[in-house]
């Protein structure tokens, strides 16, 4: 049996709680009280797109730092193409794209060429490969007149342009994003999802997790849906399964039903 | 090898590029340091006396005694705040994240941000020198050179161990330097940079003794004013290889540590 592109086992983070003034200095060792993912399970195949939907807070980025390294959890596993986030971090990371939503992490006065160099190099690849590499991906995103800019000229959706790019730019068998047209106008975000089911998910070589408020988005990218509510993984299936077996009509309505906030059911199904 | 050579230059560039977009601070430090040249010569034909030029090292002048001791207190400052600042400004800007998502290794990272630092102060220092030399009479003509490369190599390797510690703090306490106000705060009293330490009380001679900067400095005087050679000057490097020995793989156990804990508290970002 092929080893999945992303396996995620029983996977539990929580975090200490906040402090202020002299307590700051106990933070960094104080017991992990907020849950913020509690037992979650998944795998992802190769080749396969799935979708993380939740409200703020469920949980999604947390789910999907872990995964990037950017968190250890604080029990179960994740990994990636066998590789366990934790211990195996480079290998993970020789695998992976990641896009965050909130910030996008470029140094301003660079231009945005110079940004993509830096980090592709830093991925490894050669300055030829990463020039051509940034053309390509300046094309198809088009942000090409921006390139010998500086980021702190550019605009929001242009640097959200360049964000998605970084993460793609070493052709990663492993794509992570994190609402990745939210700062995008109508046009953009259509094109960008467009890129992702053409170019990117078309080879089946590339395994893709997002987090999305854009429901449109997930039915027309995710092969599944992972519902995530107060860090429990409520379902996981095809969207046309979920409908089903919560009978509705829409994904809106899945939503609604399994995490218990739809006005016409009384609390709400939950559906493993 | 090579792979980390490269990956050193590429965050050097970085930074280069960086600075590049703020061409006039190029020409406010090289005016700075004009400055900084003319105080401490103006100073020392206030305060020199042949009975001082007598009780200090190398019997020279106040001048070449304090500049050699503020020169060297540049580097000091160089090791000991390059990288939490380099790691502050990654976190600030939003790049922290995406550098340690790349295939850069945690060493290389952390010796990636004080590359361009350590370069830029270095040629900081040579204007001073420059300044000095073509303006107030300062002689290099007994220096050796050699010995003052190995005396700076050696400096920069063990207090970069400190700044690494700071950084480590930095990660895990979002603000503070405590080892360069520590070791800044007593090697200004204790270290010998601008008064030599036999006019300090016994008490704060064996502080000084007891103070890695004394020996860096004393072996930089005497390599750049008294031209000793490397092999006149192996008891002060192989105190500060000592120092270096101990606290470089120390300071990066920890500062994986740190990075760690933040890691588990999600407070990466943080700042």
């Amino acid at each position: 049996m092929p080893e999945a592109a992303i396996s995620v086992e029983a996977l539990a983070k929580s975090f200490p709680p906040a402090r202020s003034g002299w307590r700051t200095f106990f933070q960094p060792f104080e017991k992990p009280t907020a849950v913020a993912l509690a037992g979650v399970s998944f795998e992802i195949r190769e080749g396969e797109a799935l979708a993380l939907l939740g409200a703020n807070g469920a949980g999604k980025s947390t789910l999907l730092r872990i995964i990037a390294t950017l968190l250890v959890p604080t029990s179960g596993h994740a990994r990636v193409a066998g590789h366990d986030t934790v211990r195996d971090s480079r290998a993970v990371r020789r695998r992976l794209g990641y896009h965050a939503g909130t910030d996008h992490g470029f140094y301003a006065r660079l231009t945005a060429r110079e940004n993509l160099l830096f980090f592709g190099r830093l991925n490894l690849l050669s300055r030829l490969a990463a020039a051509q590499r940034i053309s390509q991906l300046a094309e198809q995103f088009h942000f090409g007149e921006a390139l010998d800019r500086q980021v702190r000229t550019l605009s929001t959706g242009t640097v959200q342009r360049l964000s998605l790019a970084r993460a793609l730019l070493h052709q990663p068998s492993v794509l992570l994003l994190d609402e990745p047209t939210r700062s995008l106008d109508a046009i953009a975000a259509a094109e960008f999802r467009r890129f992702l089911k053409s170019e990117v998910l078309r080879s089946g070589r590339t395994s893709l997790l997002f987090a999305s408020h854009t429901l449109a988005e997930i039915e027309l990218l995710a092969d599944r849906v992972a519902v995530i509510d107060v860090g429990r993984l409520l379902a996981c299936d095809t969207a046309s399964t979920l409908k089903r077996n919560t009978g509705a009509s829409s994904l809106e309505e899945v939503f609604l039903r399994l995490t218990g906030h739809d006005p016409d059911s009384s609390g709400g199904e939950h559906v493993q | 090898m090579i792979r980390i050579i490269r990956e050193l230059w590429l965050f050097f560039w970085r930074d280069l590029s960086i600075a590049r977009t703020y061409r006039t601070v190029f020409v406010l430090e090289a005016i700075e340091a004009l400055f900084g040249a003319a105080m401490f010569y103006y100073v020392a034909r206030f305060v020199d006396t042949p009975a001082l030029q007598h009780a200090l090292p190398q019997g020279g002048s106040y001048f070449a005694f304090s500049l050699v001791g503020f020169v060297f207190l540049d580097y000091l400052n160089a090791a000991l705040d390059t990288f939490d600042r380099g790691l502050e400004e990654s976190r600030d800007t939003g790049t922290l994240e995406h550098l340690l998502i790349t295939q850069t290794s945690l060493p290389v990272f952390v010796a990636g941000s004080a590359v361009y630092p350590f370069i830029a102060t270095t040629l900081r220092i040579v204007i001073y020198v420059a300044w000095a030399t073509a303006l107030f009479g300062f002689s290099l003509h007994a220096a050796n050179w050699l010995a003052v490369f190995a005396v700076l190599l050696v400096t920069l390797l063990a207090f970069s161990g400190l700044g690494i510690l700071s950084a480590s703090y930095l990660l895990l306490f979002k603000r503070g330097n405590p080892a360069k106000w520590f070791f800044l705060g007593v090697s200004s009293v204790a270290g010998g940079m601008l008064f030599p330490v036999s006019i300090l009380p016994d008490w704060l001679q064996l502080v000084a003794r007891l103070n890695p900067v004394t020996y860096a400095l004393d072996a930089m005087r005497a390599s750049l004013l008294g031209g000793a050679d490397i092999a006149s000057l192996w008891r002060p490097l192989i105190i500060l290889l000592g120092f270096a020995a101990v606290l470089l793989p120390l300071s990066m156990t920890v500062f994986a540590w740190s990075l760690r804990r933040t890691k588990i508290t999600g407070t990466l970002t943080h700042s």
